[in-house]
């Protein structure tokens, strides 16, 4: 895991970055919503932005595609300053809002053109563009229908469509697949896997799942901050300076349990289970221990660190969805 | 065009909506048809009345200037001469003018004395508001009886202008309820905007190169066809339901036009200042409804107090009432509507200027 500050963009000129953000601040009244962030986004890099609602994902979103003006700092996207360079920024990018934002009254295929036709695409262009869209999305058979009359995740997928139709080079997604059942999660996440490499994506979620199954790299996000950047093995790997064991017994006794808090710094004892945590575990020591102490012993194992854990080690909450 | 794919994106949006549309088009042609079966109007607060004496005898005189003055709902004002009286009438200075025929002077004066008489006054009166009219033939016939002393009712021979038009209270409600359909279109065009604000699709079109002037262009356009289209199918359905057409269609359909583009420009402005359909609504329809009373959508503007009537004229659409029943039913052209039509411009160039300010303005927020 790699500290935010190391990850500071470079300058404008600096061809590796997609988005680079440079103390990049919101404020609302007395509220800091986005608080200073220093972020890099490589070219062709998914990079998901984790944190819970208003820690400051949308808002940081909003600031890069130009809707919303920082209280201080700036970005850049493709080396166009938002500040200075709205329009230039607007051409480029492709943004999958949070809320499914779609006309009801068109039909998919219109929903797709208008976008098109706002950022000036000739009508074969997009009539072809579209068709591939539709086609890649599962949605060609009903290009017809007005969108109202389409489900949850049909919507969501034409809401995402919409970001793409014009051929952006960065991409905003955000939280795609917010309120979707598994099946329709897993259609977009697919999508999204198949976009990797073609575009740069900054992706926002509150899915623990999701960032990890995506992104090329996760940055954590609280109370407007970026608290901690790195790949998902990164971030996991950096509890891995203190290990857990899990043990199952039905027959836990408190002398048992007295003589394993007496070893190691962390035990806590849940019903049948004991979930057993500090720098350094003997699996030997521990499984000798509660058998001398009567206890028999269902299962034992070594618990992987989650990016929940690591989420909670960082920011003392926990994601729920 | 940013703009075109805009506009034709809200058009869809509206003639898609079956409920939306109902609104738009079939709401007035309800009133129409509700006010002219069950309306009848039955006060008369204030007519002007104008008098030609062409007896010039003291009876007539006395008559002019003391007798029908002293009837408190008339408001008289006498002529030299008839052409005078019928051009104040055709630009709608007058509901009516009577003319007082030689010998009337001395056939009130035989009934006075006891003899036969033949009291007769020629009436020339604005057919178009026909409950004004209805009334006023009453009233003079009334007092002429009173002045002359007699039991029996006194001719009084009525001149419409059109009396090869059978005037219905069609031909009256007519253009009142096309403006009612325009001024329906404040809260169509706010709810468009505002629609589109609350429900973040203005934000999503803001991620696009689109610049605010496209927006703008983009809802007004999608609003001024909506608008014409309105207009068409309202005067047809006047006209359908038995509303003569007299005057220029062309010069009425421009009046109800720069009509329409206040009232989407009102809209655009109640669109700006909320930051909901639930805040733009009923800020729409305050606005619309109390507008469409004072302005003589359903109601003749003349049975108004003063006070009400002076904060009608300063609003487009009792200009555009008055201007088109001039046109459409007494056929009057510019020349008679010109200071209204003016208005209609200023209002439409002032209300657009002030609403594309404060689009812009809620936008950048």
């Amino acid at each position: 895991m790699t500290s935010p500050k190391a990850e500071r963009a470079g300058t404008d000129t600096d061809n590796d970055f997609a988005v680079q953000t440079l103390n990049l601040s919101r404020k609302f009244g007395d509220l800091t919503a986005v608080d200073g962030i220093d972020l890099g986004i490589k070219k062709g890099e998914l990079f998901a932005l984790l944190g819970t609602n208003g820690a400051g994902k949308t808002t940081t979103i909003n600031m890069l595609c130009c809707l919303l003006k920082p209280t201080s700092g700036t970005a850049c996207i493709m080396g166009y300053d938002v500040l200075k360079q709205p329009y230039r920024v607007k051409e480029i990018i492709g943004v999958s809002p949070q809320e499914t934002v779609i006309s009801e009254r068109l039909n998919s295929r219109e929903n797709l053109e208008l976008i098109g036709r706002t950022h000036g695409i000739e009508a074969a262009e997009l009539k072809t563009r579209s068709q591939e869209l539709l086609k890649t999305m599962g949605l060609e058979a009903r290009a017809k229908d007005q969108v109202h009359k389409f489900s949850g995740g049909m919507k969501r997928r034409l809401n995402i469509m919409m970001a793409l139709v014009h051929n952006p080079r960065v991409v905003f997604l955000d939280e795609p697949t917010l309120g979707l059942d598994p099946q329709a999660r897993r259609a977009i996440w697919e999508y999204i896997i198949r976009l990797k490499k073609e575009k740069t994506i900054l992706l926002t979620t509150h899915y623990m799942d999701e960032a990890d199954f995506l992104a090329d790299r996760i940055g954590i996000m609280d109370e407007g901050k970026i608290v901690a950047l790195g790949t998902g093995r990164e971030l996991k790997n950096s509890l891995l300076e203190k290990q857990t064991m899990v043990i199952q017994a039905p027959d836990l006794n408190p002398q048992a349990v007295e003589k394993i808090r007496t070893k190691y710094a962390e035990v806590e004892v849940t019903g049948d289970n004991m979930v057993i945590s500090d720098e350094q575990l003997s699996f030997q020591e521990i499984v000798d221990l509660l058998h001398d102490a009567g206890v028999v012993i269902r299962s034992a194992y070594f618990k992987e660190p989650t990016l929940e854990d690591v989420f909670l080690q960082i920011t003392g909450k926990e994601l729920r969805e | 065009m940013r703009l075109l794919a805009l506009a034709v994106r809200a058009l869809k949006e509206t003639y898609r909506d079956p409920l939306a549309l109902g609104f738009l088009l079939g709401f007035p042609l309800i009133f129409m048809l509700i006010f002219g079966a069950i309306f009848s109007g039955d006060e008369l607060p204030s007519f002007a009345v104008g008098v030609v004496d062409q007896d010039n005898t003291m009876m007539s005189q006395a008559f002019a200037s003391q007798a029908l003055p002293a009837v408190p709902v008339l408001e008289i004002t006498t002529y030299d001469d008839t052409d005078t009286a019928l051009k104040d009438l055709k630009f709608g200075e007058l509901n009516a003018f009577i003319v007082i025929p030689p010998g009337f002077g001395q056939q009130v004066s035989s009934n006075w004395q006891g003899a036969k008489a033949d009291i007769l006054l020629n009436m020339t009166y604005d057919e178009s508001d026909v409950m004004v009219s209805e009334q006023l033939i009453a009233i003079i016939n009334e007092v002429t009886r009173a002045f002359a002393r007699v039991e029996v009712p006194v001719t009084v021979n009525a001149l419409p202008i059109h009396v090869e038009n059978q005037i219905g209270y069609i031909d009256f409600i007519g253009p009142g309820i096309i403006t009612f359909g325009l001024l329906i279109l404040i809260p169509t065009a706010a709810r468009t905007i505002v629609r589109d604000k609350e429900k973040g699709f203005l934000s999503r079109l803001l991620t696009t190169p689109t610049r605010p002037v496209d927006f703008i262009l983009g809802y007004s356009l999608s609003n001024v066809a909506i608008t014409i289209a309105q207009i068409i199918i309202f005067i047809f359905g006047a006209w359908a339901m038995g509303m003569d057409i007299i005057g220029n269609l062309g010069l009425a359909f421009l009046i109800f036009f720069l009509t329409g583009l206040c009232s989407v420009g009102i809209g655009m402005v109640i669109a700006s200042l909320s930051r909901s359909e639930n805040q733009a609504e009923p800020l729409a329809w305050l606005f619309s409804m109390p507008l469409a009373m004072l302005s003589g959508c359903w109601f003749s503007i003349e049975m108004m107090p003063s006070y009400i009537r002076t904060i009608a004229f300063a609003f487009p659409y009792a200009h555009t009432i008055e201007a088109a029943r001039g046109v459409l039913i007494r056929g009057v052209g510019l020349e008679a509507v010109g200071a209204d039509f003016l208005f209609l411009v200023g209002w439409a160039v002032a209300i657009f200027a002030i609403g594309i300010i404060l689009f812009r303005r809620s936008m950048r927020s």
